[in-house]
Parts: C-alpha cells; structure tokens; sequence
C-alpha cells in the first residue's frame, strides 16, 4: 500500500506543479454543469415521462451520467495514457527494476487520476444537488458499490489498451471506440430503451447500461441495492469475465515486451 | 560527486544466498526480431529475421569485484544489464545474481541488484531531487524515517544536497547523472549496474565520480560494481577485472594488465635516428611487436610508436636497449588503448568464431 500512495504521491506533486491547469480543470466543471441545467431543464417535459423510474428529473438523471462516464472515461484511459508516456521517457522500465510489484505499480500509476475524478465528481454532486438535483443521501453506500463495479467493469478496457500499447505500441483507438459506444449506447444522456431497432439490443453487451440504470435507482429513486439485484448481477459477470481476460492479456503483453526488448521503446 | 563525500552508512545490507557468485552467466543468449519493410513483411508474413545481442556469454563476476565491460555500440552492453535487471528475459542459457535467477526470481534479483541503465528522462521532472528520492525509497521498502535519512545522506554524497529542493527539469545533465546514481544506491544494492556512468559528466565531474565509484561504492561498501563504458582508460582504470564484448560475444575476459599484455602496450619514442636500427633489432628478438616509424622532423627528432610485448617489463627492455646503443630518447611515453585497438587486436589473435568461456 506505502508503494501505490507513493506513486500516487508522485503524481499529485505532478500535477499540482501545472496550477493554472488544476484550476482550470475545476473551474471548467462549472462551466459544464450550468448550460447543462438549463437545458435538462428545457428538455425535462419531453424526457420526463422515459426516465420514469430512473428518478424522473432529466437534471439528475443527466448528472448521474455525466458523473459515471468521467470514471468511465479515467477507467479506459489513464492507464494507456500514463503508460504511453512512462514508457517513451524510461519510468515504467525504472518502476519494473524496483522491488514493487507489477500490481501496485499499475494501480500506483492511475491511482491519482481516480483520486482527482473522485474530487471532481464530488464537486459536481455538490453543485448538482444545490441546483435540485433529487440525491438520496442514504443510498451512498450502495451508490459507491454501483460505481466501483462500474470502474472495474470498465477499467479491464484500459489494461487491453495497455496491453496493445505494450506489445504494438498503439491502443489501437480502443478507448475512443470503448468511450463512444458507452456514450451513446450506454444510457448516459437518455434510457436504453428509447434507442430504436436493432441497436437496442447492442445496449445489452454495454456495461454502462446496467451500471448506470442500477445506479439512478438507487440514487435518485432511493431504491434499495435488492432492486437493482439483476443489473447489479450481470455487471459483476462483466467485472468476473473482462478482468480476469484483460489481466491475462496485460501480463502476457508485459511478458511479450521483456521477451523483445521494446519495455523502453515506444 | 562532491569533493568530499562523506561515508554512507553500510549497516543492514541485503543478504544474498552464502558462498553465491555475486553475477554468474552461462552460455546466456539473446537475439532481437529485425524489423523489416512493408514489402517483405507482405511478401514474407511468417518468415523473421533476427540479429543476436548474445551470444552464448559465459562468466563469473565475484562478490565485491569491480569489472568493467568494454564494448562498442551494440556489443550488448545494455542488453546484458537489462537481462540481469530482469527487464528482459533471455532466449538461452542462464543468468544468476547473487544467486537468484534473473528468470524465475526477479523480486529477490531486484531486491540486491540496482540497475543505471535509463536516461534522465526517467526522472520525474517535475519533481525535486529530494522527492524522486523519497519515491523510490519507498518503492525499494524503507521505512519512512530510515528513508528519510538515507535520501538526505545521498544528496550529500552526491553533491546535490543544497539542489534538494530543485525541480530535476532546472538540472545540468550532469546533476541529473548523479541523481541517477543516487536512486540506483537508495537500498545499499549488493550490486551496482551502471552503463556508461560519465557519459554525460563535465572531464572534473567525470573524475570525481570515478573517485567515489572506487573508494565509497567498491571500497568502503564492498559493493559489487558492472561498469559498462566505452572508455577505455576509464575501465582500466577502475576495474579489477574487464571483459570485452563485441557482435554479443564476450571475446575476452582478464585484468587489465592480463588484457593490454596480451595485446601490447603502444608506446610513443621521441628519438634520433640512429636509433632505429636497434629499434629494430628490438623488433626481430619479440620484444616489439610492431613500428610504425614516422620521418625526422626539421631538428632531426624522429617519432615512433611501438608495439611493445611484455607490459611495463618489456617497455624497459627498449629503454635500457636504447640507452646502450647510445640512443637520445626525447621522450618515450604510453598510449593510451583505444576500445577499437584492443577489440582489433582481441579478433586478431584469436581462432575465428572462438569466444571466452
């Protein structure tokens, strides 16, 4: 644990050495959350009666999704990125020759991009529920569980993209495709079952579904974890299968770049 | 390094297994794919080439020796560290350090070996020297105080310590060389890997660490030191022992006396002329090797470098020999050996295809 907080350490000392940039990422949430209120306002009589069930409000409902899909977003993404860069300046060949494990180097790695998304979305729980937003406060407990298997769900997609970026050094623009598909097939700016035809039933194989209709009932309806027991079930099917393939994947790739050399090459 | 480094502590040494070679390889090979162009790669999918950066290297590096690895770009200098760093797996053969194999024991390698073999891109720059410091003491498992204390003592050591503070992206490239060193001595390593230490390092710098590398790391903490370079006169300077790696064959292994003896020491002689008869005379009893003669300059001085057999013995051998045949010597001094001098004369007088072992 001492080795993951000293890398996340690291990173934090990182980032706050770029203050203008820190605050701007701050400020900019609120730039985001106003339009964002105006128009869930403006479009609430027309979504109203779709989100029945998922708190009613497309304010909230919209807030819950944004919120999800920035962890989404950390989960696919940081540690391809942070990879990438570690691995064209030599600090991943440098991490690998101490004594911490594979592990904890990961985690270490992406560690304060999660911290910082956290803070970020803590934010925007505060000013959402100031604007009206209907949180149920007493659900939190069984909101981070939601939200964890969420991450988990998702965070498989960047060690597949680690791993590409190991062995072929490209992610292959699999965040994008992984973070476009979840977007707008996922349920984060309207319910699944508004979407027509034949792409609905492409909704089923995206995690976010399941992930985020568990999550708004039990946010903003207030509804109990046992509500939610099916979606919650098929995403922790999604947490076993994905994770446990996405490691295999990613140590193979770590085993493959020692094999040619190419840990430093990039 | 600062000109006065202080002693660093040496208590609590990690244990390495009794009576283990510090470094033992056997018949150690590595070959990398070459990449190749579009058109072959679609006229050839499945076919690959490949380019050895091993070559069946055999040696034994002992605990507390100092051995210098002398080889040109791409010898497999830095393939070799990686190998024994456990960053890159070999093809064949086997690799132990301090009895682990580099293979099926990474953890334990690393926990008594520390590798600088990366840049300073490796560095957080955005970092002070303190904090790359206190990352990676706690990365190599010391606990906070004792970690504390250790990166305060390197920083002194080093000579960086009023540059603690610093951002490491304000360093000179040769402050940013001894921080590497100061991270890679963090966990009191049993052995040290270090690949072309002064390659960045002003000619006063360079001395300095060389100094320290001598008497703090070899001699008061009895560590075992690889010294990769390309520096000649640096590895025969500081190694007990040096082997010369070329094309991924270590072609020799020996002293440095052992290695210059067996090649010749090249001698430069500021002579009159008479001189060269005797000089040649030398040649045809052995004790040169070979003269190359250059013509009297306008005050009748001529230049000579000869190739003398038999080190500092046979190099006075000549002079004595001159100084009977009445000779005025002007000067007689070494050259110093270039790295393609010794690796030429190494293939020269070996069987072709024979390697060290």
């Amino acid at each position: 644990m001492g080795r993951v907080a000293a890398l996340v350490r690291a990173s934090w000392l990182t980032a706050a050495s770029y203050r203008l940039n820190m605050l701007l990422s701050l400020v900019s949430l609120l730039v985001m959350i106003v339009p964002v209120y105006f128009v869930a306002g403006a479009l609430q009589p027309v979504m109203a009666q779709s989100i029945e069930g998922q708190g009613g409000q497309y304010f909230g409902f919209l807030l819950i999704g944004l919120i999800t899909f920035s962890f989404l977003t950390t989960a696919v993404t940081s540690l391809p990125a942070a990879l990438g860069s570690g691995i064209a300046s030599g600090t991943f060949e440098t991490l690998l020759g101490t004594r911490a494990r594979l592990a904890e180097i990961i985690v270490g790695m992406v560690g304060y991009a999660f911290l910082w998304t956290a803070l970020r979305g803590l934010l925007l729980v505060g000013v959402g529920w100031l604007l009206g937003a209907p949180l149920m406060w007493n659900r939190v407990p069984a909101a981070l569980l939601i939200l964890g298997l969420i991450v988990l769900a998702y965070f498989p997609f960047g060690l597949f993209a680690s791993a590409a970026v190991l062995a072929f050094k490209t992610n292959g623009s699999l965040p994008s495709a992984v973070l476009a598909i979840s977007g707008l097939l996922g349920g984060v700016y309207y319910p699944t079952h508004v979407i027509p035809s034949w792409i609905q039933d492409v909704t089923a194989v995206v995690p976010l579904t399941y992930g985020l209709r568990a999550l708004r009932k039990v946010v903003l309806e207030g509804g109990p974890l046992g509500a939610s027991a099916s979606d919650v079930a098929v995403l922790t099917g999604f947490v076993l299968v994905l994770f446990g393939s996405s490691l295999y994947v990613f140590t193979s790739a770590v085993r493959h770049a020692k094999r040619s050399g190419t840990l430093a090459q990039y | 390094m600062s000109a006065i480094a202080p002693s660093l502590d040496t208590a609590s040494p990690v244990p390495t297994p009794a009576g283990s070679a510090a470094i033992r390889l056997a018949g150690l090979t590595k070959r990398f794919p070459v990449r190749r162009s579009w058109t072959a790669a679609l006229r050839h999918p499945l076919q690959r080439q490949w380019t050895p950066a091993l070559q069946a290297v055999t040696c034994t590096i002992e605990d507390g020796e100092f051995f210098g690895l002398l080889g040109p770009n791409g010898a497999g200098k830095t393939t070799l560290f990686k190998v024994l760093a456990t960053l890159v797996l070999p093809d064949g053969g086997a690799a132990t350090v301090g009895g682990y194999d580099v293979v099926r024991d990474g953890r334990r390698v690393r926990s008594v070996l520390a590798p600088v073999i990366t840049d300073d891109r490796s560095l957080y720059w955005r970092l002070s020297a303190a904090e790359n410091l206190e990352l990676y003491a706690r990365l190599q498992d010391l606990p906070d105080g004792v970690g504390s204390r250790r990166v305060s003592e390197l920083l002194e050591v080093v000579g960086l310590a009023e540059a603690g503070r610093k951002m490491v992206g304000a360093f000179s490239s040769g402050m940013k060389q001894r921080l590497l060193i100061a991270r890679a001595l963090l966990a009191r390593p049993r052995i040290l890997l270090l690949d072309e230490p002064t390659r960045s390092l002003d000619p006063l710098s360079a001395r300095r660490l060389r100094t320290f590398l001598r008497e703090e790391i070899s001699g008061r903490q009895g560590c075992t030191v690889l010294l990769a370079t390309h520096n000649t006169e640096e590895a025969l300077e500081l190694c007990g022992r040096v082997g010369v790696l070329h094309g991924g064959k270590l072609l020799a292994v020996g002293t440095p006396a052992e290695l210059l003896g067996e090649m010749g020491d090249r001698y430069r002689l500021w002579t009159r002329s008479p001189a060269m008869g005797r000089l040649a005379a030398l040649e045809r009893e052995g004790v040169i090797r070979e003269i190359v003669a250059q013509p009297e300059n306008e005050d009748g001085w001529a230049c000579a470098e000869l190739d003398v057999v038999g080190g500092l013995e046979g190099a006075a051998r000549v002079v004595a020999a001159l100084g009977r045949a009445g000779a005025s010597v002007g000067r007689f001094e070494r050259v110093p050996k270039s790295l393609a001098d010794l690796i030429e004369g190494i293939i020269g007088r070996r069987p072709q295809g024979s390697t060290h072992g």
